[in-house]
């Protein structure tokens, strides 16, 4: 008896698979095109996200120095250093002083437009004749070139057509009176400084000091920066003055985290786009597993030959890996160079909404990250029905069936997928920085990938039980979406998911809108008035009583001051501090208060009283209480002003950031802080439609404060919510393009099973139109089911958002909403019809032939 | 019994007992009801049978296409019962041709390219030379990078007998290898398949409709409802 393991070679090699693999690969890839398009999509998506956020994070830590402004900056608030300090910073290197406040730019009688605004909330920004350090300052008529006239300011593009100014016009700041020289182009440390309410506008020091606004206990900045000689570790010296000076209040950066604020910002936001990337593959890989199984059911015949011909399910499965890893690697490299190669056209659209214009170049880290994220996602879609496929019978052909059974996958496979969903897990949780954040991401797209694989069969169940209809074309159509090879879940599923994402984005952008724009201002005070000196209080609320008697004003003391220590250490030695302790972020604004302010709930220990005279006590914001595990009694240690102030925590509050008012994580005993220089802040909340008036009464009373309307501050946020939206619905909008391609690739897997039936139907006698009506009526219902599971699902997503994470006020447009549902339904039911057309032209006797 | 041997000790297929039952486990279709048959090295034996008699799967569990449900079936020296599905398609590289009645072409290869595929899965060194050889014997050495798309149904026969009897197998299976062709054609093809058969000296089994045919062949097999009625000289 002769026995196969005495034959030779029972299994071809890899180039042998490769040689029979390239013969069978149709040349115009009929067949495996909704794979490369949906990898190709998915790939570009990624690439060009993470290409775009590394050459941004990376353009701002290349060019520390210039948004800095120095290789180390020293900060301090409400004063400015000593000259022993001044002196000290010298030692280090070369020295550049700049201070930065906001201040209200006043238009000189018979300058600018006489219909316009007379004033406006700018940051002012006195620099020494060594700025910059790092960088040119741009200015239109060229460079700018040290020094700068006393008289003389610099302006910023907004503040010049805010105001209707020129060069050679004159403006007020404080007491003093400028004549505008130039008007800035680009400031090199723009990014540096961080958000602000206002246009910048640069005068010299000796300027500032004219202007009289910095006294005693103003709001304002004073910025050191530092040039170290070439080759001077800057990391370890910050360290080293951190470790010297922890005592003093100092908040110190070096170039290596120059703009830490919009650094931890842009990293969020590129990986919440990454997110939403790796939604668009799990889309696509539904696309590559609707297509490789559409594939490999084409070449069920070839499969089956092969098998007569001597091939072992080990030969069928080198033979169809090689194929799809061929046009897989193809789309997956054709996919990541778009991606990279589409960052300096989203960088000329994007214009100056990011704060730095890197220039070209390739990131190996991101595309290859991109190109891993493909070939598993590849890999994971299209194992299961390679595995099925090598299993295909050659007695299937002299049977002449046409579809195999499905059959369980065996092990073997099992594993590798499993391996390989480990391992994108793995690259998905670790590659992004925030692990929780990418872990709860992860969880929700999966919770909704697998309600809607449940929902999808759901769909088909349901159809199955629905009483069947009487009219004929009907019932066709809701038996077509249950029907054996009926596409149904994978399209309840891809287009689910890419609709869902869309209408639990228009959620949230609309609901933060209409609050802002309708419920804020209602609980909004009006007017924010900054930086009123300490004894000028009485006269604030004679001048706002004055124009509205019935207001509400609340003023409160301002200070800036720095947690230096907690928990018996400091913070300079800790290595353990919480992600969420923003509270430990440098500089926050304290105050102090007799008797509890409004818009907080005491929850836990006492308020002092009144007239306490005692050692210095703080109430702290329970939130930040419980991040950072202190509790009443606990002792805190704050630097204000350069002193350090140690306080025990006598209570615990609960903030209603509701209010929108000044609201303050600690709040001092008045014991410790009411004779430290400070300024005051208030709020005015109106009954009548009197804010222009007011706001000019308290400009006249008042013309070196800072008056800003609330309406002001809320058009800033919601340009930037605007943009940031811009962002993910542009991100999102390839999800639904991966969709679609699925769409496209379920009609096109469904077209002989289609075929077949308008063949039949026009044999029976339907006409042209009569079939049409049964496409669109399925299409219909599968668009109808996609809405409503949309809306659901995408709905409640969005509540839980707004209520939950956030804790706004429920407030969607729904018109909106329902549009970007009609929109997506409008899509699927469009791309249906238009892809049955092709059935209208075909004639019963040919094709009855070839059936 | 219904097994017909003639007295030649070389046989090469030797079924026993053969059953095979298709479909579900609640509704089991038995096939063939236990069979018996031994063909000899070099015959050609016809398999005739109404649509539905099992011949097909006669052929099926023959060639090693199908395992049977009971009963021993040995060709061309493998135990075919012992054998799994890869193991069958092994077994059969260079010693089962099969020939099918819809030809079965790769339709994404050449004439050249389909014949030769059996011949690289059995690792010969020069399958394309063998396989263009091959091609000349059935009239076809002028269509060698055609498709299969630009040939006529019977030329695809040919390139499909060309596909089968390339390695030079011991046993040829073919089933209705006439039933798609018209009648002028299927003469042709039912010649140059005779002919090669001869040439290469190896066994035949033919399952067809075509009684003019059968009897050409060296013995006749009858088979109805799963069971060989007869079994006669051809």
């Amino acid at each position: 008896m002769r026995s196969v393991a005495d034959m030779p070679r029972p299994s071809l090699s890899w180039k042998q698979s490769w040689h029979i693999a390239r013969r069978d690969l149709h040349t115009r890839l009929i067949g495996l095109r909704l794979l490369f398009v949906c990898l190709f999509l998915g790939v570009a998506m990624l690439g060009a996200i993470g290409s775009l956020t590394f050459a941004v994070t990376n353009e701002i830590s290349a060019r520390g120095q210039t948004i800095l402004g120095g290789d180390i900056q020293i900060e301090m608030s409400q004063r400015e250093a000593s000259s022993a300090d001044k002196d000290l910073f010298s030692e280090l290197g070369d020295l550049s002083e700049t201070i930065r406040m906001r201040a209200m730019a006043r238009r000189a009688v018979g300058t600018g437009d006489a219909n316009g605004p007379n004033t406006v909330l700018t940051e002012l920004k006195g620099v020494d004749n060594a700025y910059p350090l790092f960088g040119t300052l741009q200015l239109q008529d060229g460079t700018y070139v040290a020094p700068l006239a006393d008289d003389a300011v610099i302006i910023g593009k907004a503040l010049s057509e805010r105001l209707s100014l020129n060069p050679g016009d004159r403006v007020f700041y404080g007491e003093a009176e400028f004549l505008i020289k130039d008007i800035i182009v680009d400031e090199p440390d723009r990014v540096g400084e961080g958000f602000t309410l206002g246009p910048v506008a640069i005068v010299s020091m000796e300027g500032l000091r004219r202007t009289g606004l910095i006294q005693p206990g103003s709001l304002f900045k004073s910025k050191y920066r530092i040039r170290l000689a070439p080759g001077e570790d800057a990391v370890a010296l910050r360290k080293r003055i951190e470790a010297q000076y922890a005592s003093s209040g100092w908040d110190i950066n070096d170039r290596e985290n120059a703009a830490p604020g919009t650094s931890r910002f842009l990293g969020r936001m590129g990986q919440f786009l990454s997110l939403i990337g790796l939604t668009a593959l799990a889309v696509a890989g539904i696309g590559v597993n609707n297509g490789i199984k559409s594939y490999l059911s084409l070449r069920q015949r070839s499969i089956a030959t092969f098998k007569i011909l001597g091939a072992t399910s080990a030969d069928i499965t080198r033979i169809y890996f090689l194929q799809i890893g061929f046009v897989s690697i193809i789309a997956i490299t054709l996919g990541v160079l778009t991606g990279a190669l589409t960052v300096p056209l989203i960088l000329a659209v994007a214009g100056d909404v990011l704060p730095v214009r890197p220039g070209f170049a390739l990131y190996p880290l991101p595309l290859i990250t991109s190109m891993a994220y493909g070939a598993l996602i590849a890999f994971i879609f299209a194992a299961p029905p390679l595995a099925r496929a090598k299993r295909e019978s050659g007695a299937a052909l002299l049977r002449a069936t046409t579809s195999a059974p499905l059959r369980r996958l065996d092990r073997q496979t099992l594993t590798r997928i499993g391996f390989a969903i480990f391992t994108l897990f793995a690259l998905i949780v670790f590659g992004e920085r925030n692990i929780i954040f990418s872990l709860w991401v992860i969880g929700a797209i999966l919770a909704v990938l697998l309600l809607l694989l449940a929902l999808g069969a759901a769909t088909r169940w349901a159809a199955h039980k629905v009483p069947r209809p009487r009219h004929p074309l009907l019932r066709l159509a809701l038996t077509n979406l249950y029907r054996p090879g009926a596409q149904t879940t994978a399209l309840v599923v891809a287009l689910g998911l890419a609709l869902t994402l869309f209408v639990t984005l228009a959620g949230i952008q609309t609901s933060l809108s209409n609050e802002m724009k309708n419920r804020v201002p209602d609980r909004a005070p009006d007017l924010f008035v900054l930086d009123v000196p300490s004894y000028e209080g009485d006269r604030l609320r004679a001048v706002v009583n004055n124009e509205a008697a019935d207001a509400e004003l609340n003023i409160v003391p301002a200070l800036r001051g720095t947690v230096v220590s907690y928990g018996g250490r400091r913070v300079t030695d800790r290595e353990d501090i919480p992600g969420d302790a923003f509270l430990l972020r440098g500089e926050r604004g304290v105050t102090y208060s007799a008797t509890l302010p409004e818009g907080s709930e005491l929850i836990k220990g006492e308020w002092w009283a009144a007239d306490y005279a005692g050692p210095l006590l703080v109430s702290l914001d329970a939130e930040q209480a419980e991040v950072l595990n202190l509790d009443v009694g606990d002792m805190l240690t704050v630097s204000v002003l350069g002193r350090e102030m140690q306080a025990r925590i006598a209570s615990l509050r609960r903030i209603n950031w509701d209010t929108m008012g000044f609201n303050y994580v600690m709040v001092f005993s008045p014991s410790g802080l009411a004779n430290a220089p400070h300024s005051l802040t208030a709020t005015i909340t109106l009954n009548g439609d009197n804010k222009g008036q007011v706001a000019r009464s308290l400009l006249a009373g008042f013309p070196n404060v800072p008056v800003i309307e609330t309406s002001e501050i809320l058009n800033k946020v919601r340009s930037l919510l605007e943009q940031m939206s811009a962002a993910i619905v542009a991100a999102a909008s390839i999800t639904i393009l991966a969709g679609i391609a699925v769409l496209i690739g379920a009609i096109s897997a469904s077209r002989q099973m289609r075929s077949y039936d308008s063949i039949i139907l026009k044999t029976l006698g339907a006409t042209r139109r009569q079939i049409l009506v049964t496409q669109a009526l399925e299409y219909g219902l599968i668009a109808a089911v996609l809405a409503i599971i949309s809306l659901l699902l995408g709905m409640t997503a969005a509540w839980f958002v707004i209520i939950q994470v956030f804790e706004f006020g429920w407030a969607p447009d729904w018109g909106i909403v329902l549009a970007t549902l009609l929109g997506g339904a409008t899509i699927t039911l469009g791309i249906g019809l238009v892809s049955s057309l092709s059935l209208m032209a075909l004639r019963p006797a040919q094709a009855l032939q070839r059936v | 019994m219904h097994m017909l041997s003639d007295d030649r000790s070389d046989i090469i297929v030797r079924a026993r007992n053969i059953r095979l039952t298709l479909g579900s486990a609640q509704a089991p279709v038995e096939i063939l009801k236990g069979l018996d048959l031994d063909i000899a090295r070099g015959e050609s034996v016809a398999v005739l049978g109404a649509s539905g008699s099992g011949k097909s799967s006669l052929m099926a569990v023959l060639s090693g296409l199908e395992q049977a449900s009971g009963g021993e079936v040995n060709v061309a020296g493998f135990d075919f019962g012992a054998l799994d599905e890869d193991a069958l398609a092994i077994a059969r590289r260079g010693h089962v041709g099969i020939i099918l009645q819809a030809f079965h072409l790769l339709p994404t290869m050449t004439a050249l390219e389909n014949v030769a595929v059996p011949l690289e899965l059995a690792g010969h060194e020069q399958a394309f030379d063998r396989a263009s050889k091959e091609l000349a014997a059935v009239g076809l050495g002028h269509r060698l990078s055609h498709y299969p798309s630009q040939l006529s149904g019977g030329e695809q026969q040919r390139v499909a007998i060309a596909r089968a009897m390339a390695p030079d197998p011991e046993i040829i299976f073919a089933d209705e290898p006439t039933g798609n062709l018209d009648g002028k054609t299927s003469e042709l093809i039912s010649d140059l398949l005779l002919k090669r058969q001869k040439e290469t000296e190896a066994t035949l089994m033919l399952i067809t409709h075509d009684r003019a045919l059968a009897e050409r062949c060296d013995r006749v097999i009858e088979i109805v409802d799963g069971r060989i009625l007869n079994a006669q000289r051809g």
